[in-house]
């Protein structure tokens, strides 16, 4: 043990004084977290602009003014900002042509008539130039309103036919109208892994970089074999497993620290929580131990430290990428299958879990995932032949 | 003198090393095929070899860095192996690279190689001052290893392997890449060494460093040891005769005569300006010869004396020369 916390220790300094660990393992993710903020931030992540529009409803029609009511409710939802004015009928595609209101809504006048009839009647919507996506909202929303009035509409239709009294088929309508859905939607905490798009960013970044961070010590087992350290290592009166044991540790440290502190000023940068911190420590520790399992296939592939940078680079990019480093990818069928092994991806869904608030014992998935996938490369490593060793 | 192949007499109480019967095989190719031999307390053995002789996996074998396909060494009456951690206390390696590493300072290098042998403490760090005197670093022992000359990495490279005192020092060409002040500093180092009484496993493909150093030599080539001894027995394998070459003008086919009546003179090659001799001991019958060519009128403008060395005995064991 003695020779294995002093091996670490020297190596860690050459390590330090070396710079580089710093600049690839913390400089350079945080600098690409921005850039790809800047860059992809609008793309997940829009900001809605705000809306005019221009409603022309039939006086004395309860229904159109009821339709007119759901859009205005809009504004403020959701960081909707929804201004609705009142105009007539002819002034509206004026209004949408010139620019004056993005969305214009024309109710005809029997609307609310026709509706209680059951008779079919046409609402106007009319966009204005742009495809923001706060007018797909205001005419999915109107669209919808349409079609539940038109249910309860058609319900009440239906009553009177049966012959019920007239006081029964007001509140039939008035219970279809604003019936509440039977599909509930509840928003998940523990159970939806999902991050926000920053969110995403800064995990994704933060599991790609430690691919490379822990290449460090691979790299620094290579460069030993080339320089001849590793032969008058090997010469040392200790068990040959502590000279691997020992890069192998230095490759845990120095993912330990650079994913923390990716994690720590990612999320202070970009306001992003990833929940408990004991949780997201399991994490880390996890993801790091999978990826420092990887140091064994590459130290018995490469012979140079050059082969081991560029095995390193292939490994690191396909596992980040796949894992969703920088976009989420959907997968179905052995592909999703083989997806969902990568530990990037483990370490992001875990991380999805934390930031829900999710503790230690709801990350059985990503942990049992990362687990799996470290037995599964040290026995490759186990396998493989080693390319370089002494002769 | 021995061949090779086998050891011979019994392994003694003063052999720090004895290595019999290595073979070690990459693949198709045999890089050493029963390799033997073995050094004595305060003794300096040399392998002597072409690159690619198999010297480095001799030497691979005899530190433990890799397993013999067949053969034993035994360091300090103990078993080597990879897998074996005692017998290593004994050795100092200093492989043919550089192995120092270049982000940290001398002194942290020769600590952190101290502390991997063992080493700690008050003696830890004495025994670090007292190498960086020896090694001539004593006013850069703080700086990065990476800023020194490449003669001062070498003695750094050494300086580690001695740190310990180890009962047996091996050194794989130590002096590969060295400019010549450096060299000789080295090589006065090992001298050193051997006076006090530490074993030492030499591999070089310089004739003129075994031939200085080395008490006993073995040419190694094909990975097989050709033969072992002194330099006097090793050259004693060829005829073992000297050549002067007498360069002048004159009377040479009278001096001719004459020196072919000297008792040391075994032959004369007359040409029309010179005459070569091979004689028993050249430095002892110089002069007499000298003496009587000029007595039978010839003019001498030079005189050439040749002594058959361990390149003679390289080539005359393998049929090619050392730097082939």
């Amino acid at each position: 043990m003695r020779e294995l916390w002093t091996m670490t220790r020297y190596d860690l300094r050459q390590r330090i004084r070396d710079r580089s660990v710093i600049i690839f393992a913390i400089i350079v993710p945080l600098a690409l977290m921005f850039v790809l903020d800047l860059v992809l931030g609008d793309l997940t992540d829009p900001e809605l602009q705000p809306t005019a529009v221009a409603a022309a409803a039939p006086a004395g029609d309860p229904l159109a003014a009821a339709l007119v009511d759901v859009v205005r409710a809009l504004d403020g939802a959701e960081g909707l900002d929804i201004t609705v004015r009142t105009a007539a009928a002819d002034e509206v595609h004026a209004l949408t042509r010139d620019g004056t209101v993005q969305v214009g809504l024309i109710v005809p006048a029997g609307f609310g008539a026709a509706l209680q009839q059951g008779r079919a009647t046409e609402v106007t919507l009319v966009s204005g130039g742009g495809t923001g996506i706060e007018q797909s909202i205001v005419v999915s929303v109107v669209r919808s309103a349409v079609d539940r009035f038109s249910a309860a509409a058609l319900a009440a239709a239906a009553g009177a036919e049966a012959g019920l009294p007239p006081a029964d088929l007001a509140v039939i309508g008035q219970e279809v109208a604003t019936a509440q859905s039977t599909i509930g939607f509840t928003e998940g905490v523990a159970s939806n892994e999902q991050l926000s798009s920053t969110g995403a960013l800064v995990a994704g970044q933060a599991g790609l970089f430690l691919l490379f961070t822990v290449g460090f010590g691979v790299t620094a087992l290579v460069t030993e074999r080339e320089q001849g350290t590793l032969a008058r290592l090997k010469s040392m009166p200790m068990p040959a497993w502590t000279i691997v044991t020992a890069k192998a540790l230095v490759s845990f440290i120095l993912g330990i620290v650079a994913t923390t502190v990716l994690l720590s000023v990612g999320g202070w940068f970009f306001d992003v929580s990833f929940g408990s911190p004991p949780a997201v420590a399991v994490l880390i520790v996890a993801a790091v131990t999978a990826a420092t399992s990887l140091m064994f296939v590459i130290a018995r592939v490469a012979r140079t430290s050059e082969q081991a940078n560029i095995a390193q680079s292939i490994i690191a990019l396909v596992l980040g990428i796949a894992g969703g480093a920088f976009f989420q990818i959907t997968a179905g069928g052995w592909v999703g299958s083989v997806l969902d092994l990568n530990p990037v991806s483990a370490f992001i869904r875990g991380l999805g879990v934390t930031s829900g608030g999710g503790g230690i014992t709801d990350l059985g998935t990503p942990l049992l995932t990362m687990a799996g996938f470290t037995a599964l490369v040290l026995v490759a490593a186990r396998l493989i032949p080693d390319r370089g060793a002494v002769r | 003198m021995a061949s090779g192949d086998a050891l011979q007499g019994a392994s003694g109480p003063d052999d720090v090393l004895v290595a019999e019967g290595l073979v070690r095989r990459f693949g198709d190719l045999t890089a050493v095929d029963g390799v033997s031999f073995r050094i004595r307390r305060g003794e300096t053995y040399g392998l002597l070899g072409p690159n690619g002789a198999g010297k480095t996996t001799t030497i691979s074998m005899v530190a433990g860095l890799i397993a013999a396909d067949a053969g034993t060494v035994t360091v300090a009456g103990q078993r080597m192996g990879p897998a074996e951690v005692e017998p290593k206390r004994h050795i100092g390696l200093v492989p043919q690279d550089l192995a120092i590493y270049p982000e940290l300072t001398a002194r942290e290098n020769l600590t952190l190689f101290g502390r991997l042998q063992g080493l700690a403490g008050a003696a830890l760090t004495q025994r670090v001052q007292e190498v960086i005197e020896l090694i001539g670093l004593t006013e850069r022992a703080k700086d990065l290893s990476k800023e020194f000359s490449g003669g001062m990495k070498r003695r750094l490279n050494i300086g580690i392997g001695l740190l310990h005192q180890p009962t047996l020092l091996i050194l794989d060409e130590p002096t590969v890449g060295v400019d010549p002040q450096s060299r000789n500093q080295i090589l006065e180092s090992v001298e050193r060494l051997s006076v006090e009484g530490m074993a030492v496993l030499y591999t070089t493909h310089y004739m003129e460093e075994a031939e200085r150093l080395c008490d006993r030599i073995g040419i190694i080539d094909s990975g097989r040891l050709q033969a072992e001894g002194t330099r006097d027995e090793l050259v004693r394998l060829t005829s073992g005769a000297d050549v002067i070459r007498l360069v002048g003008t004159g009377d040479t086919a009278a001096a001719s005569t004459a020196l072919r009546g000297l008792p040391t003179v075994q032959q004369v090659i007359a040409d029309r300006h010179a005459l070569q001799l091979t004689v028993n001991d050249a430095p002892a019958a110089v002069a007499q010869i000298v003496t009587s060519a000029t007595a039978a009128g010839m003019s001498l403008a030079d005189v050439e004396i040749t002594r058959p060395d361990l390149e003679s005995v390289f080539l005359h064991l393998t049929g090619k020369a050392l730097r082939d």
